[in-house]
């Protein structure tokens, strides 16, 4: 029970501040990345008409994320933005699911990691509506539907980064603190891999694709 | 006459857990007669599914009682937790934990029997998308229980985790805070969730070929009708982990409290709201597949219009917590 809210930590003073690292953390998106990068590679290689496996598993997922982006954001952006919204999926995918090995944890249980992808779906969103309808029109939406609305529309529009990163957070860490007590409380017998089943693969998958789609749909907002 | 910290604390929690499993009930019952309701329609429409209606309802409802089951586990873990060394903030913990997951198990209760009931009538009309419907009706049911999640999580924290030597005076407040802020903004976004499964249940019942959209619409549209019990996710988490100055004012402790209050009444309307958004978007990508991009597209503008009044309450919450 002592493990509810330990983390390791490494702080280093600079400047009359304190920067501090989740080791843990790191290092298990190092795990979860090297792991893509193997997957990648090993899908990618001595491609074959007539695909293997992991290739074909490999050209399934390119081909449904493909097909999902281009639902919401047409044929030209999505030659754009479907690779940034592949990766996304399956960094997360592998990220909610590393949880259900045991000694590994989830990098998507810290709220860095999930406010990180948040910030950088944001940033992209924004940055594709002022590529596609220029600055002054994407300046203008702020001021709907009269100007002094314009500070509860930019509140507005980043309680969508902590929407969208808390859901992830929130699901995630809240599903390995229930796994850690109910295990505690039953002492690890029969329980807990029906409880990794549901909120390690199912709810992880779930949310991998939900924060996925929200981030496809927030950019198909501002491109609009 | 005088109590000791020992008996305050078993009060609270024998009171919280009292709340926890009572106000927990209300929502799951509602659910499950919901489905039951509706599985009833269907076998009289058709009783030569019956068999795969009945096994379809029990299943459904099986989910729906998911968010009793938890909050059942809370009150049991509450009447029988022996607390090490009783502190009168452990009361005040205690108790906010029995109303958190009480209340929190209310939305997602009734809302996880809509996709049951709708299931079993979409089998009658369509038996041939029965597996397809099942499917759908887990999913959709499984993501209403996520607000109930989040309030079972507020409560284990409030329960277990070694929250420091906080100074007493404000900080009861901000624990009682936490509870209700997390608890009754859990339940519009539950309710929502729930009909907005329903309608992609009875949209793949109309048009199996379009079940991939309607799935993909449901899953977005639930996810943006949780925002507002993700809000009340976050002022708990502050109202829990800031330390507070001790104070020997009321004001302050009130402020806390309020800021809770406010959170979690101000989530009810527009988790509703977002649902009702949510189940229009479904229901008619179900019915004109093609324009499922722009359907999506205008639930997103409406939701995030629907949800500025749980905006609203947040920045208030945030001022009580901070400013105040």
């Amino acid at each position: 029970m002592g493990e509810l809210g330990k983390l390791h930590q490494l702080i280093i003073p600079f400047f009359g501040h304190n920067i501090t690292i989740n080791l843990e953390v790191v290092l298990m998106t190092w795990i979860v990345i090297s792991a893509l990068l193997l997957f990648g590679f090993i899908a990618g290689k001595n491609r074959e008409m007539l695909p293997r496996p992991i290739q074909a598993l490999g050209e399934l997922i390119v081909s449904q994320l493909y097909g999902l982006t281009e639902d919401a954001l047409g044929k030209e952006y999505a030659k754009t933005y479907s690779p940034l919204i592949c990766a996304l999926f399956i960094f997360l995918l592998f990220s909610n699911w590393l949880g259900i090995i045991p000694h590994l944890e989830e990098p998507t249980k810290d709220l860095n990691t999930t406010l990180g992808l948040g910030i950088m779906g944001f940033v992209i969103a924004h940055y594709a509506g002022i590529k596609s309808k220029g600055f002054k029109a994407y300046a203008k939406e702020y001021f709907q539907p009269i100007f002094f609305m314009m500070p509860l529309n930019l509140i507005g529009e980043i309680a969508k980064i902590v929407s969208i990163s808390f859901r992830l957070f929130g699901n995630i860490m809240g599903g390995s603190i229930i796994i850690l007590v109910v295990s505690h409380l039953v002492y690890s017998v029969a329980l807990p891999p029906f409880l990794y089943a549901f909120f390690g693969l199912f709810v992880g998958t779930i949310q991998a694709f939900v924060f996925t789609m929200l981030t496809v749909v927030y950019i198909s907002v501002q491109v609009k | 006459m005088t109590v000791d910290t020992q008996t305050i604390v078993s009060v609270a929690a024998y009171a919280g857990g009292g709340l926890a499993m009572g106000l927990g009930a209300i929502g799951a019952a509602i659910g499950e007669g919901y489905t039951a309701a509706r599985a009833n329609l269907a076998v009289s429409r058709s009783p030569e599914n019956s068999g795969e209606i009945f096994k379809n309802m029990l299943v459904g409802q099986a989910v729906a009682e998911s968010a009793s089951i938890f909050a059942l586990v809370i009150a049991i873990l509450l009447l029988f937790l022996d607390v090490p060394q009783p502190t009168l903030l452990k009361a005040a913990a205690l108790f906010a934990a029995g109303i958190s997951m009480g209340l929190g198990a209310i939305g997602s209760g009734v809302g996880s029997g809509y996709p049951g009931g709708e299931a079993c009538f979409g089998i009658s009309r369509q038996p041939a998308a029965a597996s397809q419907l099942t499917t759908n009706m887990l999913i959709g049911s499984a993501v209403c229980q996520t607000p109930a999640i989040f309030s079972m999580v507020v409560a284990l924290i409030l329960m277990f985790l070694n929250l420091g030597n906080s100074a007493v005076n404000p900080t009861w407040a901000a624990y009682l805070g936490a509870g209700i802020s997390m608890g009754l903004a859990a339940i519009g976004s539950g309710y929502g969730g729930g009909l907005a499964a329903g309608a992609s249940c009875a949209g793949i019942a109309r048009q199996p070929k379009t079940a991939a959209n309607v799935t993909t619409t449901m899953l977005v549209g639930q996810a943006v009708s949780q925002t507002p019990s993700i809000f009340g996710l976050l002022i708990s988490f502050i109202l829990m982990f800031k330390t507070f100055p001790a104070t020997g004012s009321i004001s302050a402790a009130m402020a806390l409290l309020a800021a809770g209050i406010c959170m979690g009444f101000g989530g009810i309307g527009p988790g509703i709201g977002n649902g009702m958004a949510a189940e229009g978007a479904v229901r008619w990508v179900a019915r004109n597949v093609e324009s499922a991009g722009d359907l999506m597209r205008i639930m997103l503008v409406g939701q995030a219009v629907s949800q500025s009044t749980a905006i609203y309450a947040m920045v208030v919450s945030l001022v009580l917590i901070f400013v105040l």
